[in-house]
This record gives structure tokens, C-alpha cells and sequence, in this order.
């Protein structure tokens, strides 16, 4: 992942920000054009201005041949004279139509940046979810949810604003330029002496406070922790009576917050009054050269009040540069780190992905399979073992044993590196991913509920199944009533908005999800370990009666559960260490009588006290 | 309270007394308030003053007709510059000063404020709203008090040092430039709100885009299984869209607002150009306030947008503040008697006897007495009717039964975290609410059925149950809990970081360091609600050796889960609907085959079935 990152920052940004603009760079040249002809009629106004002070007002007429034409285009000095409401209507009319292409801009740039935004997190989502469990298993996914919103949005932010600012400042300095040189060049050159200063002074102060930014931030998070762990543990906080403990505790952090901001602000004090100090400086040069040059004779009234409004327009965007500059360094960082995660390789397909005839039948060959170790999954070392079509395994071995490992293989979560896995005589890797997926329904021992309905969330399993399906799964999961206990029923949201559920709840729900779905093979992995043993046996009696239907492997704790099954393997270290019939490894000196014969041992201790 | 705390009701009128008692926390500043009000003005003053010296300068060259001493010109301009430098630093520095002191200042009330309101306030807010409360709430107010009272207090000053300056300058102009202020402030005002409200509706789809995110990355192995990348993607596309409807409608709101506002200002400057230029032509005017006027009608456009900012920041931010001062306000319900403060006045003092309590009674804690109590919660559901219970010093009290019974509302009385609706509770002999309830809870050791711990070392949070420990005796009390091995098997040993509510510890670990921590307290009393999660069989027998360390020669009462812990205790208590049902030890009780054997038979069983695969494997 390193390489791939110094690599990508090597690209140039402006080339980054220019890729993700595809499709949406018509809309820009519309902004832009948009912008450039509101910046045009913004500098003719205040001409208006100038040239009816000039001619008509001052009667000093000037050289300049600009102002001159557009007295001449407004009828006249004299016309003008007589009719002084027709220069100002004509500065309000500008105005208006100026401002219609202000909206355009702001119109064509938000749709375009916005745009681009929302097909950047549709993309985000879509690829993310197709990037390989292997992937997800490393990335930290607050690191991602950041990536795909903090990092979007500034992004978006500098795609409707920092680009078009900075359009914005160049168009104004290429426009006002040769007007300002047309009206006089000596002016112009007076007009510029601190521009430079300006921005450079911008942009090295923010850099500068920049780390202060990051510090007043951090502080506050400071104090949202304090106050999140107070508010968490407030009963151990009663239980100790340790009230003014936590009143120092937070005195700290709110203080660092406080004397943070503080120097931030003391900061930013500096630097708006010295950048205040400047940009009046350099106004003030205009206007004492201008007046100067009036008393010599060499420049008009009206002129040097145009370039008193022209400065006025440029100085804003101009201080703000080193701001944008800053924003515009920031959203390449974040394009960054969206590329990153986009150019991650998703899930591979075979060369030529069969996709059998469903259902399929449901029988499970598994030879020599061996996986590699990696962080969180136990590695397999040479597992074989047959399941045919309707029939139960059950799994039993100690925890690291790789159990669910052995599930996520046969689920193609992780690829398995070499031996074979065959479902229905068709080896699994050449099969359509998705496909074989969906031959498999799975419980896992942490079910995910997603934050919808919990009807909803059983339909997740066949979205076409009628109300009474979804009932009929509930019911054969031993939810039903509980759901209906709910206030809502089947429509009671999942989650923070609605009810929380305990363990065995969502182990429920989600069994009924799965027993919903109806594929040929049923994966509970260790699915009823919060259920307890009543319910259990409930459940697995149902599941019985429906026994030969499909094939099922169930990894389970629980004599009584394993006792059904067809056939039983336990699994320790990737290997299975015994195999056969319930009877059968009763018989045999191993784990699986040391737990038969314990178990038997704590039936006997019950009866004998509770015996009257 | 079970409202949806997440986004704040928009509130049609400006509520001033409730910002005024907001700003009655800026009296402690004082001294920053005077430079604030000079500074704000002087600013004001000096940035409507540069139009008059553009002015004066022009109006006396085009008097001179040659070249002109500008001198006494530049002096003035360069005086207001530099005061206007220094107006900006002390505006800043005193209003940021002002601002970030009242923030900090509410935020410490508000977390001292929760720190004492009683349990029951807690029972209907989830920690997640009271957090809220104190981070996002204080946050919005701080941000509205900072920069929005700085923002405020500059555009109103130079609003009206324009306003003063073009009717002083020419009456009838002035005022005819002015009439555009009205619409403008209108239109502001609307338009902001429009605004807030969108940007509101941006956020609140971004922030379910964030948590779609996190759902699609936490149920990613889900959405694999169940082969629901295409509906998840659709579903996700659908929020992406209305995200994007709305930050466009945002976005035409402020590309529809700044025309209109441009244009009215133009309006000003029109009105200037043509009834300036008039009384320029007939003598009464002169060029340069001519010039100075068209100067003032385009600087009303960036205080008055400011204005009507601010003043919609607020409407927006008075449902914060409300819940603020609100929180202040509570006054909480437990606490000492008027007679108790009186006398822990009294003996509360360094050189009390040491067997004497803060409250004047002797210090120890010989029996615990529940005589006739009732009690319900708020709801006014009878938790508990006639409840009596004596319980002597050395006595382990188990409270069996079913969840909701009203077990952990029995020990919720004990430690006086609520306090009885009838009958009363009472500690050698006097009514709990005689006595000081510091004192009576620093005598408590409670260790929770979530066992909690804060983030830092073991060392720290076993320190936690008394702060001036020696190193010496939080070891020795880890020891006594058995949780010693296990500390110093650990990495970094005592001085390991348990991390953020302790989650780098095991459930069991856990357990064990709060069994020291309440240790450490020496607590007369000790409560525990013992965790039902399985715990492996070897930590089991560790926490059922430390449990025997801390029932000693004190008052327990465990609700208890685990048949060891019910084995050991002196007395049973099954509890059914707030009333003792059955009472004795776990032979008595097993052997009148009621209750308490049926629970035995089906409850107890499974735990000892579910932990038996771990200790074989």
C-alpha cells in the first residue's frame, strides 16, 4: 500500500482533481464562462459611474478614450447631464443581469460539484463492498467511513469554491488588467506594489497556524472524551462518590480546550489586523498617487474612482488566496485518500464463471483443503471430509480449532490456497462467486442486523417472500411471539431507533432469515450460543422435522445439539482429530467422550441435590 | 424524554430573555467588556471614515486646481489605518477572549450540574443525549457566543456609523440611500433562515450517509452471504440522490440570495449617482461626498448579510441553549437535608474524631434496614410494596430472580441512588435521609453487572476506590481479588492501558480489577450485580476466591447469576414483583422445592453446560 501512495501523490494534483471532473467539465466551462461575463459586467458598472462624474457632472472631460466612449455610448455628456436617472438605472440594470449570471455560476458549479461528489460515494460504497473480506479484515473502518465522507465533502467543497474562486481571482486580475492599463497605466502598476505581499502573507500564515487548527480540534476531542467517559461510567463514578475527582478530571481538558483557542484566536488577531494594516496601505497609495496625479492634471476624478472600486473588487479575493491555496492543498490530500481505497482490487472472478442450474443439490466435498494463516482465521491444515445432499455435520472442537474458518472457505469469503472444495461435483473456485453464495444460507454467532425493520430484515433472506413466509420462518426460529411482544411487531425498527436485542434474539432473527432464504445448504456457525438450552432444543426439533430438506453443518458447543447430527468431526490445530457418529465417538477414547462423560457427571451431581 | 435529541427545532421568534440570561455569563468578564465595547465602536468609526478622507482629499484637490500639500491628508489616513489595525487586534482578542471564557465556564457547570443530579435523572436520558448536551449543545452555543456576538456587535456599529455619517453629510440623499436597509435586512433575514434550514437537512443526510457507511462496512460479510451488493447499492443511491437535492437547493438558495442583494445595493448606489449628481449640478453637493455616497450604499451589503446571519444562527441555536440552561437549572432531587448541611457544618472538620461520621453519628455501619418500603420509578409502576429486609454486619445477602422482579431496585436503595417512595431505609437504626449522603456513599463499594473502567493504567483505575492509595495497597488489594497474576502477566503489568472503557481486558479481567477497586474503597457496604456473560472456568474460580475476600466483615448484597456466588451467600432472597418470595440458604431452599428450585434446575444448568466445552477443550 505504500508504494501505491507515494506513487499517487507523485501524480499531479491539478491532473487528479482534472480526472474526477469527467462528465461534468461541460457544466464547469458554463460556470466559468458564466463568472466571466458577471466579472466583465461588474467592472463596466462602476465605469458608468466614473464617466458621468467626469463628464457630466465635473466637466473635466479626459484622454482617456474609454470613459469617453462610453459617455459617448450613453448619449452624450450633455444628454446624460439633463437625464442623470439613466446612468443609474443603466448600473442597476447591469447589476441585475450580472446577477443572473451570478446565479448561473452558482447553479452550474453546484450541480457539477455536487455531482461529481455523489457518483465519487456511489462509487466509494459499490467498490467497498466488492473489495475482498482479506481487505477488510486489515482497513480500520472508522479510517474508511472517514475517507468516504470528511474527505468527500471536502472535496466537494473545494470543487464548487476553491476552484472557482481561483478561477474567479485569475479572470478578475485578466480582465481588470487591460482595462486598468486602458485607463492608466501608471495607476496600474501603483495599483498592485502589495498584491504580492498580500497573498504570500496569506498563505505562509496559514500555513503557519495550520498545526493550531489541528490542536484546538484535538482538544475538543479531549473533552468529549472526559465528558463521554463520565456520562458512560457515571454509576462507578456514584458508586465511589468520586463527583470532585471528575470535576478536576474535566476541569483539565476544558481548560487545554480554552487556552487553545485562545492562542489560535490571539493568532488570527495578528494576522487580520496586519492583513487589515496592508490592504489599507495599499489603498491608500492609489488613493494619494491618484490624488496626486488630479492636482498635477493627469488624472480625473472619475478615473481614479474607478480604480478606487476595481481595488476594492480584487482585494477580497486576493486576501482570501492563501486560505484557498491552503483548502485546495487539503481536498488533493483527500483525493488521495480516496484513491486509495478505489484502486484497491476487488473480489476475483474465474476466467469463465459457471453458474449451474438452482437449486443445486447440496452435496459437499472437501479434500486435502489447506488455507494459510493469516490474522484472524485459524489456519487449515488437510481437511477432507463428504457431506451429501440432506445430510447434518456438525463441527465440535476448542476455540482457534478453525471452525469458522472452514465455514468462511466454503462461503468464498477467503480463498482457499490449495486442495478443493467441491459442491455438487463442480469445483467451488470455478464457480460464480455470487451464485454459490446464494446456495448457502448462514448464522453466524454474531449475527448483523441491519438497521431497518426487523420484518424487513428477515425478508432480507428472499425479498419476495409474502408476510406469512416471513412469519412461518419467525415462528421456526422460536421469534414470532417476541417480535410480537414488541410494541411495533414485525415493523419495530432494529437498533439505536427501535428496540435493542439480546444475543439470542438476533441469533433468532437471524436464523429465521436464513431458513427463509430456503438454499440447499444451511451454515449455523456456533448460531445458538446465546439461545438458551430450552429454546434451543425447540429450535433444532423444528429444524429436524424439516431434516432431509438441506444439507446443514453446524458448529456447536452443546452436547445435546451435536447428538443429531449425522455425522460429527472434531477439529483441533486445522486437522480433524476424530470423526464418525455421535455413537461411534462416544465408543472412542477421545475429546468427545471426555465431554460425553463430564456432562453425564454434572447430570448426575443435579439430580443427587435436588433430590428431595 | 424520549425525544429524537439529534436535531433541534427551529424557533420562529427570538427568544431574548433566554440569550440574555445566556449573557449574563460574560459578568465575570468585565474587564474584557469595556476594550470590547471601545474597540467595536472604534472600528466602526474608522471604517466609515476612510469614505470621508477619500473625500476630503478629492474634494480639496479639485478645489486647488494644482499641486496640493496631500500630507495632512495621508498623516489622518495613516492614523486611521494603524488604528484600525489595532481596533481589529483588541476587538479580537477581547470578544474571542469573552466568548471562549463563557464557553468553558458553561460547559464546567453543565458537567458539575450532572455530576450531581440524582439517578433518576439519568433513567429516561440516554448517555448518548446527555452527551449531546454537553459537547454538541455547549459547542453550538460557544460557536454562536464567539464569533457570533463578534460578527454582530461590528456590523451594528458600522451599520450605524454609515447610517449617521450619510445623513450628516446630506440629509435627504442620506436618507434616501438608507431606505434600501429595510428590504435588505428583509431579504437577509429570509433567505439566511431558508439557508440554515437546508444546510440542516445537508447535514442530517450526511450524517446518514456516514451510517450507512458504517453499516455497509460492519455487515459487509452479511451483504456477501446474502449476495446484496446490488439492493445495498440501490438502497445507498437513493440517500446519495436526495443528498444531493438538497445540497443543490442549498446551493440555488445562495446563488438566488447574492443578486438580489447585489442589486439592491446597486439600487443605492443609483439613487446616489442620480439625486448626488443632481445636487452636484445645482451647487449643493460636492463631487467627492458625491463620490463618498456612492462609496456608503455598497458597504451596507456585507454588515447587513452579517446581521441577519447572526441573528438566524440564534433562532437556530435557542433550542441548544434552551436545553443548556435547562440542565443548569435542575436542581437535584437527593441530597442533604437543610438539618444534615447544618450539621456537617458543624463536624465536617479535619480534627473530627475518627469515630465520628462528617454528620456527627458514629462512623461505622452495623446494620442496613429496609422497613416498609414501597417505591416506584417515575412512570409510577410499583416496583417495590412493603419491602422489609434487616441485614446485619458479615452478612452476604443473594437476590435471586427474575429480570424486572425489582432486585436491582433494592440495591439502587441501598445506595441511596434513589430514595424510597414510602417507608424508609435505615443505617444503625437512623433514617438514611438524617444522614450526609458523601458520607454514606463513600462507605459503598459497588461493582456493576457491565463492569466499567476509564481509560488509563490498571494501577489508576484500581486507584480509582481510594485516590490517596499507596502503590503498596492497590497491589496488595489486586492480591487479595487474585487479580494480581493476571495484572503482571500483562504487558506493560500496572501500568498497562486498559483503553477506553476498559475494552483491552477481558470481561472476567475486568471484573477482577473493579473487585480491587471496591476493595481498595474498604467499603462497609458492598454491592455487586454480578455479570452474566460466561466467563472461562479458571477465571471463574479466581473471581469466587476474590468475591470470599471482600464479603468479609461487611454488608453484601449480590444479585446473583452464577450458582457459585449463590452457594456462598448467607441468606438467598428470591424476589418476585418487589416482594421476597422465598428466603433462605441454598439448602433450606432447594430442599422446600418451590421457586427457587425451579430456577435452580432450569436457569443454573445451562451455565454450567455452556462453560463446560471450554474447560475439556
Amino acid at each position: 500500500m505504500a508504494t501505491r501512495q507515494t506513487t499517487e501523490t507523485n501524480t499531479a494534483p491539478l491532473a487528479l482533481l482534472w480526472q474526477q471532473m469527467r462528465g461534468f467539465r461541460g457544466k464547469y466551462a458554463w460556470a466559468i464562462a458564466a463568472l466571466f461575463v458577471f466579472t466583465a459586467i461588474n467592472y463596466v458598472t462602476p465605469l458608468i459611474a466614473s464617466a458621468t462624474i467626469d463628464f457630466a457632472l465635473a466637466q473635466k472631460p479626459d484622454e482617456s478614450r474609454l470613459t469617453t466612449r462610453i459617455i459617448g455610448l450613453m448619449g452624450g455628456a450633455d444628454f446624460v447631464k439633463e437625464r442623470l436617472w439613466f446612468p443609474a438605472l443603466l448600473m442597476v440594470l447591469l447589476t441585475i443581469i450580472a446577477g443572473g449570471f451570478s446565479y448561473l455560476k452558482g447553479r452550474f458549479a453546484a450541480e457539477a460539484s455536487d455531482g461529481i461528489a455523489r457518483r465519487l460515494k456511489d462509487r466509494l460504497y459499490d467498490h467497498l463492498q466488492r473489495l475482498p473480506a482479506r481487505y477488510h479484515d486489515r482497513a480500520e473502518t472508522g479510517d474508511l467511513i472517514q475517507r468516504c465522507t470528511s474527505d468527500v465533502e471536502t472535496l466537494r467543497l473545494a470543487l464548487a469554491s476553491q476552484v472557482v474562486d481561483v478561477s474567479n481571482a485569475v479572470l478578475l486580475l485578466l480582465t481588470a488588467l487591460p482595462i486598468m492599463i486602458l485607463l492608466d497605466g501608471r495607476m496600474t502598476l501603483v495599483s498592485f506594489v502589495l498584491v504580492g505581499p498580500i497573498i504570500a502573507f496569506g498563505y505562509v500564515y496559514i500555513g503557519k497556524v495550520k498545526h493550531l487548527f489541528a490542536e484546538v480540534a484535538e482538544s475538543e476531542g479531549q473533552v468529549t472524551r472526559v465528558v463521554q467517559e463520565n456520562l458512560t461510567g457515571l454509576r462507578v463514578v456514584r458508586a465511589f462518590a468520586r463527583q470532585d475527582f471528575e470535576i478536576a478530571k474535566f476541569a483539565e481538558p476544558n481548560k487545554l480546550y480554552r487556552d487553545r483557542s485562545l492562542k489560535l484566536l490571539h493568532l488570527m488577531a495578528w494576522y487580520w489586523s496586519t492583513s487589515d494594516l496592508i490592504v489599507l496601505i495599499q489603498q491608500g497609495i492609489v488613493l494619494f498617487t491618484g490624488a496626486f496625479f488630479i492636482s498635477q492634471g493627469t488624472l480625473t476624478v472619475g478615473t481614479l474612482f474607478a480604480f478606487i472600486m476595481f481595488l476594492n473588487m480584487l482585494l477580497w479575493p486576493v486576501r482570501q488566496m492563501g486560505r484557498t491555496l491552503t483548502d485546495l492543498g487539503k481536498s488533493v490530500v483527500a483525493l488521495n485518500r480516496m484513491g486509495e481505497i478505489l484502486s484497491e482490487p476487488e473480489e476475483s472472478a474465474p476466467q469463465n464463471p459457471a453458474t449451474p442450474p438452482s437449486p443445486a443439490l447440496g452435496k459437499i466435498e472437501v479434500t486435502d483443503l489447506v488455507f494459510g494463516h493469516t490474522d484472524e482465521n485459524a489456519a487449515i491444515n488437510g481437511i477432507s471430509f463428504t457431506v451429501e445432499p440432506g445430510e447434518t455435520l456438525a463441527i465440535l472442537g476448542p476455540s482457534g480449532a478453525g471452525k469458522s474458518t472452514m465455514m468462511h472457505l466454503l462461503l468464498r469469503l477467503y480463498d482457499y490456497s490449495s486442495g478443493s472444495i467441491k459442491f455438487d461435483g463442480r469445483e467451488l473456485g470455478d464457480l460464480d462467486r455470487q451464485w454459490a453464495r446464494s446456495q448457502f444460507s448462514v448464522v453466524m454467532q454474531e449475527p448483523f442486523l441491519f438497521s431497518k425493520t426487523i420484518g424487513d430484515n428477515i425478508r432480507l433472506g428472499r425479498g419476495a417472500a409474502e408476510n406469512e413466509e416471513i412469519r412461518e420462518a419467525a415462528r421456526l426460529a422460536d421469534i414470532h411471539d417476541t417480535i410480537n411482544g414488541f410494541p411495533s411487531g414485525y415493523s419495530t425498527l432494529v437498533g439505536e431507533r427501535g428496540v435493542t436485542l439480546s444475543g439470542g434474539q438476533r441469533q433468532r432473527v437471524a436464523l429465521a432469515r436464513a431458513l427463509l432464504q430456503d438454499t440447499p445448504v444451511l451454515l449455523l456457525d456456533d448460531a445458538l450460543s446465546a439461545v438458551d438450552a430450552e429454546t434451543e432444543s425447540t429450535i433444532l426439533e423444528a429444524l429436524r422435522s424439516r431434516h432431509g430438506r438441506r444439507t446443514t453443518l453446524v458448529i456447536a458447543h452443546r452436547l445435546s445439539t451435536l447428538a443429531h447430527a449425522d455425522k460429527v468431526i472434531v477439529l483441533d490445530k486445522g486437522r480433524i482429530i476424530q470423526h464418525g457418529t455421535h455413537a461411534e465417538l462416544a465408543e472412542q477414547d477421545g475429546l468427545y467422550r471426555r465431554l460425553w462423560t463430564i456432562q453425564n457427571a454434572l447430570e448426575n451431581e443435579m439430580l443427587a441435590e435436588t433430590a428431595p | 424524554m424520549k425525544d429524537e435529541p439529534q436535531e433541534d427545532v427551529f424557533s420562529d421568534k427570538l427568544d431574548l430573555n433566554l440569550w440574555a440570561r445566556v449573557f449574563r455569563h460574560a459578568l465575570p468578564y468585565q474587564r474584557l467588556l469595556v476594550p470590547l465595547a471601545i474597540s467595536a465602536v472604534a472600528i466602526a468609526v474608522v471604517d466609515a471614515s476612510f469614505a470621508l478622507v477619500t473625500r476630503w482629499a478629492v474634494d480639496d484637490v479639485v478645489k486647488a486646481g494644482n499641486v496640493l500639500n496631500l500630507w495632512p491628508h495621508i498623516a489622518v489616513y495613516g492614523f486611521l489605518a494603524f488604528s484600525l489595525a489595532v481596533g481589529v487586534w483588541v476587538f479580537i482578542n477581547s470578544a474571542g477572549g469573552l466568548s471562549n471564557n463563557m464557553s468553558h465556564d458553561i460547559r464546567e457547570e453543565c458537567f458539575k450540574r450532572i455530576q450531581e443530579l440524582e439517578f433518576a435523572y439519568f433513567d429516561h436520558r440516554p448517555t448518548g443525549w446527555l452527551i449531546s448536551r454537553l459537547t454538541s449543545d455547549c459547542d453550538k452555543l460557544a460557536r454562536i457566543i464567539a464569533w457570533g456576538t463578534l460578527d454582530l456587535v461590528w456590523a451594528v456599529c458600522l451599520v450605524f456609523m454609515i447610517a449617521i455619517i450619510l445623513v450628516v453629510l446630506h440629509p435627504v440623499l442620506g436618507l434616501l440611500v438608507l431606505s434600501v436597509v429595510p428590504p435588505l435586512i428583509f431579504v437577509s433575514a429570509i433567505f439566511q433562515k431558508k439557508l440554515l434550514l437546508s444546510s440542516r437537512d445537508t447535514r442530517k443526510f450526511n450524517s446518514m450517509i456516514t451510517a450507512s457507511f458504517a453499516e455497509a462496512l460492519q455487515g459487509l460479510r452479511t451483504t456477501k452471504t446474502l449476495v446484496r451488493e446490488q439492493d445495498n447499492l440501490r438502497e445507498f443511491q437513493g440517500l446519495s440522490s436526495q443528498m444531493y437535492g438538497v445540497s443543490i437547493q442549498n446551493a440555488l438558495q445562495s446563488a438566488v440570495y447574492i443578486p438580489i442583494v447585489l442589486t439592491l445595493g446597486s439600487v443605492a448606489a443609483g439613487i446616489a449617482l442620480w439625486r448626488g449628481g443632481a445636487g452636484v449640478i445645482d451647487g449643493s453637493l460636492t463631487l467627492g461626498t458625491l463620490v463618498a455616497f456612492i462609496f456608503y450604499a455598497g458597504q451596507f451589503f456585507n454588515p447587513i448579510n452579517q446581521i441577519a446571519q447572526v441573528l438566524v444562527q440564534m433562532q437556530g441555536a435557542q433550542a441548544a441553549g434552551e436545553r443548556v440552561l435547562s440542565l443548569l437549572a435542575t436542581v437535584p432531587g437527593i441530597g442533604d437535608s437543610e438539618e444534615v448541611g447544618a450539621k456537617l457544618k458543624l463536624w465536617d472538620t479535619p480534627d473530627r474524631p475518627a469515630d465520628i461520621a462528617p454528620d456527627g453519628h458514629p462512623a461505622g455501619i452495623e446494620n442496613l434496614e429496609f422497613s416498609h418500603v414501597d417505591f416506584s420509578y417515575s412512570d409510577g409502576e410499583p416496583v417495590l410494596k412493603d419491602f422489609n429486609l434487616t441485614v446485619q454486619s458479615g452478612q452476604t445477602i443473594a437476590l435471586v430472580g427474575a429480570s424486572g422482579g425489582g432486585k436491582s431496585t433494592i440495591v439502587n436503595l441501598a445506595a441511596r441512588f434513589y430514595e424510597p417512595t414510602g417507608g424508609k431505609i435505615l443505617v444503625n437504626g437512623h433514617d438514611l435521609r438524617d444522614r450526609g449522603l458523601a458520607w454514606y456513599q463513600s462507605n459503598l463499594g459497588i461493582v456493576l453487572q457491565g463492569p466499567h473502567l476509564f481509560s488509563g493504567s490498571v494501577r489508576e483505575n484500581i486507584r480509582y476506590g481510594r485516590l490517596e492509595a499507596t502503590d503498596e495497597e492497590i497491589e496488595a488489594a489486586a492480591r487479595s481479588v487474585n487479580a494480581d497474576d493476571f495484572i503482571r502477566a500483562l504487558e506493560s503489568g500496572y501500568h498497562t492501558d486498559v483503553g477506553e472503557g476498559g475494552n483491552r481486558l477481558s470481561t472476567g479481567q475486568k471484573q477482577l480489577v473493579s473487585f480491587a477497586r471496591a476493595l481498595l474503597a474498604n467499603p462497609r457496604i458492598f454491592i455487586m450485580d454480578e455479570a452474566t456473560s460466561s466467563i472461562d472456568t479458571e477465571t471463574e474460580q479466581l473471581i469466587q476466591q476474590g468475591l470470599k475476600a471482600i464479603f468479609q466483615g461487611r454488608i453484601s448484597f449480590v444479585i446473583a447469576h452464577r450458582l457459585s456466588t449463590i452457594r456462598t451467600a448467607d441468606r438467598i432472597l428470591v424476589i418476585d414483583k418487589g416482594r421476597i418470595i422465598e428466603s433462605g440458604t441454598h439448602q433450606e431452599l432447594l430442599a422446600s422445592n418451590g421457586h427457587y428450585h425451579a430456577l435452580y434446575t432450569h436457569q443454573f444448568q445451562q451455565e454450567r453446560e455452556a462453560n463446560l466445552f471450554e474447560s475439556v477443550g
